[in-house]
This record gives C-alpha cells, sequence and structure tokens, in this order.
C-alpha cells in the first residue's frame, strides 16, 4: 500500500502551527512525528512524502524530517514528491551527510536519487525504472558490465532502499 | 558594582561590522565597571550589523543585572529616522534609557529586507523567515537582479542563523536585514544580514566537545573556525552542524561573505571584493555571537 502524506497539511496539523515554512528543528520533529503516527496507523509499505505548498525547508528541517525518518526505518520506503529545486538541494546535502539516498518524484522528469549514490547506482536505477523488474545478469548485458559489478550495485540500491528485490529479480519502486 | 561612575562609549560615525571593533573597545572589560552612556549622537551611518549590536551590548548588560545603559540618539535628523524604521526604538525601550525624541515611523523602508527582530524562540524564527521571504521577492528581485527562485535561500539562510541563538546561545538575540548600494567597495547593491545574540559565544558552547581536540590552539578563533570551516556542533548528534555549512554554501554560490564574531575574534571567508582579513584574533571582547552575511548584486545586473 502507498500512502500520500502532505507535509503542508501536517504543519497546519502541529499543536502549534507557526507558518508554512519546514524551518527550525522543533518544527520538523513535529512533523515527523506526524509521518510516524500516520505510517504506524496504516501499516504501509511506501510513504511518498509530498512537499507541495510547503516554503521554505531549511537543513535542520529536513535533517529532522527526511534523514532522521530514513535512519529509524519506519516506512520500508519513502519516497519524495513535490519538492522545489532549493528544497531538492537542501534534502540531497542532509542525505549525502548521513550516507542515505532517496527517491525522488520531480516534475517533468522521471525518478531521481538524491543523496549519496555513486554513478553504478544511479544507472542501475536509471536501468531497472526504464526496464522494469530485472534480474543482475540483465542488467550486465544492458550496461556491458561483469556479473559481480551489476549484482553488487543492485544489492546496493536495495540497501539503500531505491530498490526492492524479489528472488532473483530487482524491481522498481511501485511509484504512484 | 554601583551605578554613581557613567562611562560614554562613543558608537564611531559609520557603524557597521569593522568599525564594532572600536565601539567594543571603547565598552572594555565585562561586565563593565561603570554605567554605560552609548553616545550615538554623531552617528551619519549604520549597518543592520551595527544596529542588532547595539541591542546585543544592551542585553548582555540586562543578562549581568548591570544598570540600565544611558542612550543618547542620533542628532542628524534623517539618520535618526531611518534607525525607527529600521525597528531599533521598538526594542531599545526596556534595554536602554533612551534619550532624545524617537521619530514616528510610519511605514516601512523600502529597502529593509527584515525590520531589526528579536529572535527568543523558534516562532521568532518563523516570523523572521516569512517577513524575509514575502520582502526579498520585492527587494531581491527588483533591486539586485537575482532569480525569484533564488530568494528562497536567504530565508534559509537565515532560519539556520537565527536557530542557532535559540538552540546555543543561551540567551536571546536580534536580526536585521538590509539592502543598499555599497559604493565603496563594490559600486553595486548588496543585500546584508546581520544575527546577533549576547549569550555564551562559540568558544563555551564548543568546549566540552571540541577543546580537546584542537588543544592548545582553542580560543575564540578556534571554536569559529571549528563551526564554520569544520561544521562541528556541541551536540553528538550526526546530523548537526549543517546549517553553517548551508550558509556558507549560499555566500561561495553569490561571491558573498560571512565574518563571525565571538568573543575576541572573528573569521570570515572574504571574497576578492573585500580587503577583510580571514582571521582577526585578539580583538576587543564582546559577549555572545555576531554574524554577517553580506550578498552583492550579480555583475551583470
Amino acid at each position: 500500500m502507498i500512502q500520500t502524506i502532505r507535509l503542508e497539511q501536517l504543519l497546519r496539523d502541529t499543536p502549534t502551527p507557526l507558518s508554512r515554512h519546514l524551518v527550525t528543528r522543533p518544527t520538523g520533529r513535529a512533523v515527523r512525528g506526524g509521518i510516524e503516527r500516520a505510517v504506524a496507523e496504516t501499516g504501509c509499505a511506501m510513504a511518498v512524502l509530498d512537499f507541495t505548498e510547503v516554503g521554505l525547508l531549511d537543513m535542520s528541517c529536513a535533517d529532522e524530517v527526511v534523514a532522521k525518518l530514513l535512519l529509524a526505518g519506519i516506512a520500508c520506503h519513502v519516497v519524495l514528491a513535490g519538492l522545489r529545486e532549493d528544497q531538492l538541494e537542501a534534502v540531497d546535502h542532509v542525505l549525502r551527510h548521513h550516507g542515505l539516498a532517496a527517491v525522488a518524484l520531480v516534475a517533468d522528469s522521471g525518478p531521481y536519487v538524491l543523496g549519496l549514490a555513486d554513478e553504478d547506482m544511479r544507472r542501475a536505477f536509471g536501468c531497472v525504472c526504464a526496464t522494469g523488474p530485472m534480474t543482475s545478469e540483465a542488467l550486465a548485458d544492458q550496461l556491458g558490465w561483469r556479473s559481480e559489478r551489476a549484482a553488487e550495485t543492485l544489492a546496493g540500491l536495495v540497501a539503500q532502499r531505491l530498490a526492492c528485490a524479489e528472488g532473483d529479480e530487482f524491481h522498481p519502486l511501485p511509484l504512484p | 558594582m554601583g551605578d554613581a561612575v557613567t562611562r560614554v562609549v562613543e558608537v564611531p560615525a559609520t557603524f557597521d561590522d569593522r568599525s564594532f571593533d572600536q565601539f567594543a573597545g571603547a565598552i572594555g572589560a565585562w561586565p563593565p565597571d561603570a554605567r554605560l552612556l552609548i553616545d550615538a549622537r554623531g552617528v551619519q551611518w549604520v549597518s543592520p550589523y551595527g544596529l542588532v549590536g547595539l541591542l546585543s551590548a544592551a542585553q548582555a548588560l540586562k543578562d549581568q543585572s548591570c544598570p540600565l545603559p544611558l542612550f543618547t540618539m542620533p542628532q542628524n535628523d534623517e539618520v535618526n529616522r531611518y534607525w525607527a524604521r529600521s525597528g531599533f526604538y521598538d526594542h531599545a525601550e526596556g534595554l536602554f534609557e533612551l534619550h532624545g525624541k524617537v521619530p514616528k515611523h510610519a511605514g516601512g523602508n523600502t529597502e529593509t529586507l527584515l525590520a531589526v527582530s528579536p529572535i527568543r524562540a523558534i516562532d521568532d524564527v518563523h516570523r523572521a523567515v516569512t517577513d524575509i521571504s514575502t520582502n526579498a521577492s520585492r527587494i531581491v528581485v527588483e533591486q539586485l537582479g537575482i532569480k525569484a527562485q533564488e530568494t528562497m535561500r536567504f530565508g534559509m539562510a537565515l532560519s539556520e542563523a537565527c536557530q542557532n541563538i535559540v538552540e546555543h546561545s543561551g540567551s536571546i538575540g536580534w536580526v536585521a536585514a538590509q539592502s543598499y548600494t555599497w559604493r565603496r567597495k563594490l559600486g553595486r547593491k548588496v543585500v546584508v544580514m546581520a544575527v546577533s545574540d549576547s549569550g555564551i559565544g562559540f568558544r563555551r558552547s564548543l568546549e566540552a566537545l571540541h577543546a580537546r581536540r584542537i588543544g592548545d590552539r582553542w580560543g575564540d578563533g578556534a571554536a569559529i573556525e571549528a563551526g564554520l570551516i569544520q561544521n562541528v556542533s556541541r551536540f553528538r548528534d550526526p546530523g548537526r552542524g549543517q546549517g553553517l555549512a548551508l550558509i556558507k554554501r549560499f555566500v561561495l554560490q553569490w561571491d558573498g561573505k560571512i565574518a563571525i564574531r565571538s568573543g575576541t575574534a572573528r573569521l570570515s571567508i572574504v571574497p576578492k571584493w573585500d580587503d577583510d582579513v580571514p582571521l582577526a584574533e585578539h580583538i576587543p571582547y564582546f559577549p555572545g555571537s555576531q554574524v554577517q552575511i553580506t550578498i552583492p548584486a550579480p555583475e551583470a545586473a
């Protein structure tokens, strides 16, 4: 099950709503608490965090909302949607800082990896998203890699929760 | 300490981050051994840094239970009206015994990005961010020729700088932002954001976790360096310390300048257009931390 969580709504629902900006750590902690409660209530496998209509997003809040949520491992997969360029930059920075990665859905473009992912991971992610479920051998064939390189890279995608593994096959996240 | 003796501290005629050392030197040792009379009569020009620095001085005196300082307003009517429009007097009452007539200030200043505002708690940070975001789209875009989507970064930088007051200083602080033409150095418009508090400063904030690692070099300068260059924090949380990293990136992206003063040192990331020294140590002591971020209009604008 995919659950879309509108962060602007969570901001408004915090006990003392302050503004439409995701700034400051206490605000971030309150919003993360809202996400965790929403995920716990539905037991969803994937949470789409929708940043549409959120004003500013500062580093402190990006760290509290996105990085700490991923570190806590509450939802199986987290996808970020509706981020503007400045917000993408803030999230990318905090994810790299923690050695994390996440999928972002950017308008007018396909799914995109934010955070710490090397070039191999980004290419493999692109192939899995474009082609659909594939084995490491199929990826190796497609990219002209040795099979070990393909297997290692796909395992990396799964470890970063950027793809799912089912038997020998690697699946793209079931994006909305 | 009695209040029988009053010492006059003259505010420099051009009062900005550079002449602030002269002001701090005139105050002398902290806490001062006499009641202070802050004499701003001769001031001809003040930057946001000067305004928030003055309020921090008064707040520090209050925090240390010193007698309420006296304050004589600028004699130049136009200058004094600017101080009123900037919001300085809205907050100076209660921190100073004001001498002079506070000019009425209807309406804001067209170049004020953010009037002098207190930062006491998280809701103040939200308010400051909201205000600067609203004004940035008007001033930064129209006057500096910076693209509208880039103005968000001004709010982000300001948010991080203001949060440091709430999270680290142990006192309250002040923030202000203004745009003006910097004829002397650049011949271009700049946006200047200044944040100042009267709290514990970088050295005391970072001492427990980082002094031993740095060893003999530990002091105000090394502490600012640890915060700004190495992005360390007083918290063990590995996610901390990224706020100043963002500000630094923002400043470098825009060929801007950041200068942080704390205690007896000032560390700056100096662009080519400025002649400041990267690190000034053994400058006159001033409580808390003072941050100035200067962003020039792009050269083509």
